[in-house]
């Protein structure tokens, strides 16, 4: 069940371009790969969702890793803390990916900080004996993040994703990332015959789904139907989303 | 006197064990807080906005943080009265959570209608939303004319024997005038305020190329506090109605604030989304302070802050 809790920073560190890798202690015993974290921003009306990238459960304590780019007053504050201060979050929020059954293969696709919940749903993946496979693009090499089996630079990820699916041959696409990665991400799950899942990303106000100032429009059987991203999702399959400009 | 008696508000037809009530909008429909604190152990909870067909809401962005606030163009995105009869209701009634059901219309028989609704079901108390800056069509024309606010809340009246509160917008040049009108139609309370217009610019550059968004929408949250307090004083100054306050109320000064102006409950709105737990952390609070300073309870301590 979802708490309001406090946490205190284990490391904090630039790992990247613009991008900050925050860990943080948490005194949660489980958390699905997909789910996201609300930070608190002294000063600030909203908390900011970051996916989880990262969870390490130890009888000392466990952790919550997440990842982001310097965009805004809050991540440019969550910049400046240093290892010891506290964090005032809301976990877990949201759904999850949907495990593959152990016979399945799975090829992950992130795009540029997209890669945070790759990057957990990877270990998770990993812990559970499901092959899979996760490819990244960055803009530059400086923006790169590790944690990949292969990585693209410059280019679009989109571009190697059909050749690695007549190599790989996996059963279903996980991913995150800007909008249209996500669309031609669904776009080639369709012609191949996959499942895809997704994960969304909106400007949020609650995160547990009561102000509905975060939805997005699904496929219904009685047409369309809305849903908000931080409670019935954040992560949707790929053909249920109907995409908006 | 227990703990929850000293804090507690009586209308007459409605009551609440503490005047610490949380907005519409900003709460869901039931025990959606039950996550972060013990919602049956607030004053009430405001529904989110009802209508009688349930609505899919705005099209587009609809949230924009700005200075000190938010704002929203959510359009009342809700279920319907029906599907909150049936679905929602239970829920409310077997956990015991004191609310107010808030409804919204686009003509006066769309109000008419779900008012008889909430009088069938034997609602307890409904807040009337004339005031919602998001959806086209009536609602905003009711809150901003006295003489169609007047004539909406007498059909309301008719309809309904329960406690009757009006939620009134900041957005009108005479606060005074309405609020008459409310009470010259026979309702039991005025709430305020709803939010502020207010309109969230985006810009994006890449070179000389400028992309740009626009949310226009309600403004809430810290920054329209003094509008708040100001509208409060206005009205309380002018009617004799019981007054509900609400607009940036984030601690305990804030709330005090708005009794010594005239409140005499208060609702909680976008700081639920800061602070989860605000709303009992205040009930706490307020039983503190008054015990502390040594009023006997909340009804003294009102007294005092109006002299």
């Amino acid at each position: 069940m979802k708490k309001n809790l406090k946490g205190q920073i284990l490391n904090i560190e630039e790992i990247a371009k613009d991008t900050v890798k925050l860990q943080f202690s948490t005194p949660l015993e489980n958390i699905l790969p997909g789910q996201f974290v609300s930070i608190l921003i002294p000063g600030k009306t909203l908390r900011r969702p970051f996916s989880i990238a990262g969870f390490v459960k130890s009888p000392k304590g466990s952790a919550i890793t997440v990842l982001f780019k310097l965009k805004g007053e809050g991540t440019n504050y969550l910049k400046n803390l240093k290892t010891g201060d506290d964090i005032d979050y809301l976990a877990p929020l949201g759904n999850s990916f949907t495990l593959p059954k152990k016979d399945e293969k799975a090829l992950l696709i992130g795009a540029g900080i997209g890669i945070a919940p790759m990057l957990y749903l990877k270990k998770v993946l990993n812990e559970n004996s499901v092959e899979n496979f996760l490819i990244t693009g960055f803009k530059n090499e400086k923006e790169v993040i590790e944690g990949s089996d292969s990585t693209v630079i410059g280019g679009s990820v989109i571009d190697s994703i059909q050749d690695l699916i007549n190599k790989f041959k996996p059963q279903i696409l996980y991913s995150c990332g800007p909008k249209i990665v996500l669309q031609l991400v669904c776009d080639i799950a369709k012609k191949n015959g996959l499942k895809a899942e997704i994960a969304m990303e909106k400007v949020m106000a609650c995160g547990i789904g009561v102000c509905r100032g975060c939805v997005i429009k699904l496929k219904d059987e009685n047409g369309v139907k809305n849903a908000s991203v931080c409670a019935d999702g954040p992560i949707f399959q790929g053909t249920e989303v109907i995409w908006e400009n | 006197m227990g703990k929850l008696d000293i804090l507690r508000v009586d209308f007459g037809k409605f009551s609440l064990q503490n005047p610490i009530m949380t907005a519409s909008g900003t709460y869901g429909y039931t025990d959606e807080f039950d996550a972060f604190l013990e919602v049956k152990n607030l004053g009430a909870i405001v529904t989110k906005g009802i209508t009688l067909e349930p609505r899919p809401g705005n099209e587009g962005r609809r949230i924009f943080e700005c200075h000190g606030g938010m704002i929203n163009r959510i359009g009342l995105e809700n279920v319907g009265i029906e599907a909150f009869i049936d679905k929602k209701l239970p829920k409310l009634q077997e956990k015991g959570i004191n609310f107010v059901l808030n409804i919204a219309g686009k003509s006066v028989d769309d109000y008419v209608n779900l008012a008889k609704i909430c009088n069938t079901n034997d609602i307890k108390a409904i807040e009337v939303n004339v005031s919602c800056p998001n959806v086209k069509s009536g609602c905003l024309e009711f809150g901003t004319d006295e003489k169609c606010l007047y004539d909406l809340v007498s059909k309301i009246r008719e309809a309904y024997n329960g406690f009757l509160i009006i939620k009134l917008t900041p957005n009108v040049t005479s606060i005074e005038n309405l609020a008459l009108a409310v009470q010259n139609a026979g309702a039991d309370c005025i709430s305020a305020i709803n939010t502020v217009k207010g309109l969230g610019v985006e810009l994006n550059f890449n070179g000389v190329k400028v992309s740009k968004s626009f949310v226009q929408g309600g403004l809430s949250g810290k920054c329209i506090k003094p509008v708040a307090l100001s509208m409060v004083k206005r009205i309380k100054d002018t009617v004799n109605l019981p007054v509900i306050g609400l607009g940036g109320i984030s601690n305990l000064k804030d709330m005090l604030e708005f009794i010594a102006v005239g409140a005499d409950a208060v609702q909680i709105g976008t700081e639920n989304f800061t602070t989860p737990n605000i709303a009992e952390k205040l009930v706490d609070e307020l039983t503190e302070f008054i015990t502390i300073q040594g009023f006997r309870d909340f009804n003294h301590l009102k007294e005092e802050l109006r002299k």
